[in-house]
């Protein structure tokens, strides 16, 4: 479903992020994005959500090259991709409730409907009990779980996440990515940028690895316990 | 319908819906925006009135100097209806003849009207007004002659002049009076006036585009972050542009509003003030204020400036803000 084809991306100064990447995410496929900070995970992320565009190479979804997508087309494409930032970027002097429901808002969704949905997003998340909190009033792992009920609120067939666990302790993480198998199993493609190389290797999944933009691995990822 | 994934319907458009419903959710949503965008300018109430204010007081100018020619219009209208013509007839002409004339001209398609006055009529009325009374009774004949008056139906200089020539060429009038010049230079400083004011309105209007576009601009940079987010969960220009137009309609609203406001408050402090004057020249001239279509016309002009200066401010600025990543 998700596909990259010889993609490099260079930055104006000669930075190069990404060095002829080449793989491909089946359709209801879960995987690892790891690597240390600069090694280019959040640059593949922006690629696959049209923040950036690639310098050589293609991204293929569903083999539509993304090149091709107009300007004004890329809103309809961000709808079909749920996105889940680091530093969770919810709408801070709005509900948690406004922030869950804003992508179906922008979908046109009113009334009951909606609402449904989004009780029903937080539900999975287990935050149906702060609907009316201001995000500022919530922790950072719930925080971080209202950024997982809006991305996933519209139902996307592929769901991105950047660092997820960024500034959670373990716990949480392995709950968070627990709330992200829960996901996979109902048929949706999602990969995860992370850098928490133990919660990786337990989670048994594939797991690409970026290191100064070449991807060096692609695969299970053996857990070296810490000596 | 989803661009990438085939088959996966998007959005409430998947639902069925009928035509009828969807119409009118469009304009429920569209409301409801309106009074979000309302509730938005409530919620930073010294800020939106200033710019309200300001709005306010720059259309504020723009009707009043409108009100100022449209009274002008109404005291120089007063004076063209006094551009008559004086047909002062000779001596010695038989009643019959100058009756006959009075007859021609009351049929004449460019006269509205004409009045005739008598040697013995004028005597009298000049006896009443100069004071001098009885020492005319020592007069042994009435110096003064028939006058006909006539009212030309075009009161505009050039019209007025051609009737005058052509009833002087009568045999019977000795001849005839207009002061032309008077009104000519009536006529042209009111035109003068009118376009000053124009120039001026088209100034202070451009001034109120200029202040909405700007204000706009600022609160599209203040909610730069909760644009990024949007436009990362997938909403169109156009939809994240849609308040900010409201907040340009609302502005409009209100300073069209405030502006009638001052006007009135305005109109009501100078009254007295008018009538003292009026009432010292004898006239009955009243003060015309606003009229309800010119109300109308206010609060549309403010609204489509409104309209104007946040679609422009809109336009350049939300496109701009791109998101920059995860």
């Amino acid at each position: 479903m998700l596909q990259f084809d010889q993609v490099s991306k260079s930055y104006p100064g000669g930075f190069v992020a990404l060095d002829r990447i080449s793989f491909r995410l089946e359709k209801g496929e879960m995987a690892f994005l790891t690597g240390h900070s600069g090694a280019g995970k959040s640059t593949l992320l922006k690629l696959i959500s049209l923040i950036e565009r690639p310098s050589a190479g293609r991204v293929l979804i569903n083999d539509i090259e993304l090149s091709r997508i107009r300007r004004s087309q890329i809103p309809y494409v961000r709808r079909d991709v749920g996105i889940i930032f680091q530093n969770h970027r919810l709408l801070m002097n709005h509900t948690v409730f406004d922030n869950v429901a804003l992508p179906l808002v922008i979908e046109g969704f009113t009334g009951k409907e909606m609402v449904k949905r989004v009780h029903a997003a937080l539900d999975k998340v287990g935050l149906l009990d702060k609907v009316r909190c201001l995000p500022a009033t919530l922790s950072g792992g719930e925080q971080q779980r209202v950024g997982i009920a809006r991305a996933v609120v519209n139902k996307p067939p592929l769901l991105l996440a950047d660092e997820p666990t960024g500034n959670l302790d373990p716990d949480l993480s392995k709950d968070t990515m627990r709330v992200f198998e829960a996901f996979n199993q109902v048929g949706v493609s999602v990969l995860v940028a992370t850098h928490d190389l133990g919660l990786v290797a337990r989670m048994k999944y594939r797991t690409l690895t970026l290191k100064q933009g070449r991807m060096i691995n692609d695969g299970l990822l053996q857990y070296q316990e810490p000596v | 319908m989803s661009i990438l994934f085939t088959g996966r319907a998007t959005g409430a458009a998947a639902k069925k819906i009928s035509l009828l419903r969807r119409f009118i959710m469009f304009w429920l949503n569209h409301v409801r925006q309106a009074i979000a965008s309302l509730g938005e300018l409530w919620r930073t109430p010294s800020a939106s009135f200033l710019t309200i204010a300001v709005l306010g007081v720059s259309l504020t100018l723009p009707a009043t100097l409108h009100l100022l020619v449209k009274n002008m219009q109404q005291i120089s209208s007063s004076f063209t209806q006094a551009a008559e013509i004086s047909l002062y007839v000779r001596d010695n002409v038989p009643a019959n003849q100058v009756q006959s004339l009075v007859t021609i001209l009351q049929a004449d398609q460019d006269i509205a009207q004409v009045i005739f006055v008598s040697k013995q009529q004028a005597m009298a009325e000049f006896q009443q007004i100069s004071g001098f009374g009885a020492a005319l009774n020592y007069l042994d004949t009435n110096p003064l002659p028939d006058l006909i008056r006539v009212l030309p139906k075009n009161t505009a200089a050039q019209a007025a002049e051609s009737l005058l020539q052509r009833l002087s060429s009568e045999r019977i009038v000795e001849f005839a009076k207009l002061d032309i010049d008077w009104l000519t230079r009536l006529n042209a400083i009111v035109s003068m006036l009118q376009q000053a004011v124009a120039i001026i309105a088209l100034l202070l209007l451009s001034a109120v585009l200029l202040i909405i576009g700007n204000t706009i601009r600022l609160s599209i940079m203040n909610k730069k972050d909760e644009i990024e987010v949007m436009k990362l969960v997938g909403a169109t220009d156009a939809f994240i542009q849609r308040p900010f137009l409201y907040t340009g309609v609302w502005f409009g609203i209100f300073g069209g509003l405030l502006a009638f406001l001052v006007v009135e408050m305005m109109l009501w402090w100078l009254q007295s003030a008018i009538s003292n004057v009026t009432a010292l020249y004898q006239s009955d001239f009243s003060l015309q204020a606003m009229s309800f279509s010119e109300f109308i016309g206010l609060l549309l002009i403010a609204v489509l400036l409104g309209l104007t200066g946040s679609y422009l401010s809109v336009r350049r600025h939300i496109s701009a803000i791109e998101p920059t990543g995860p």
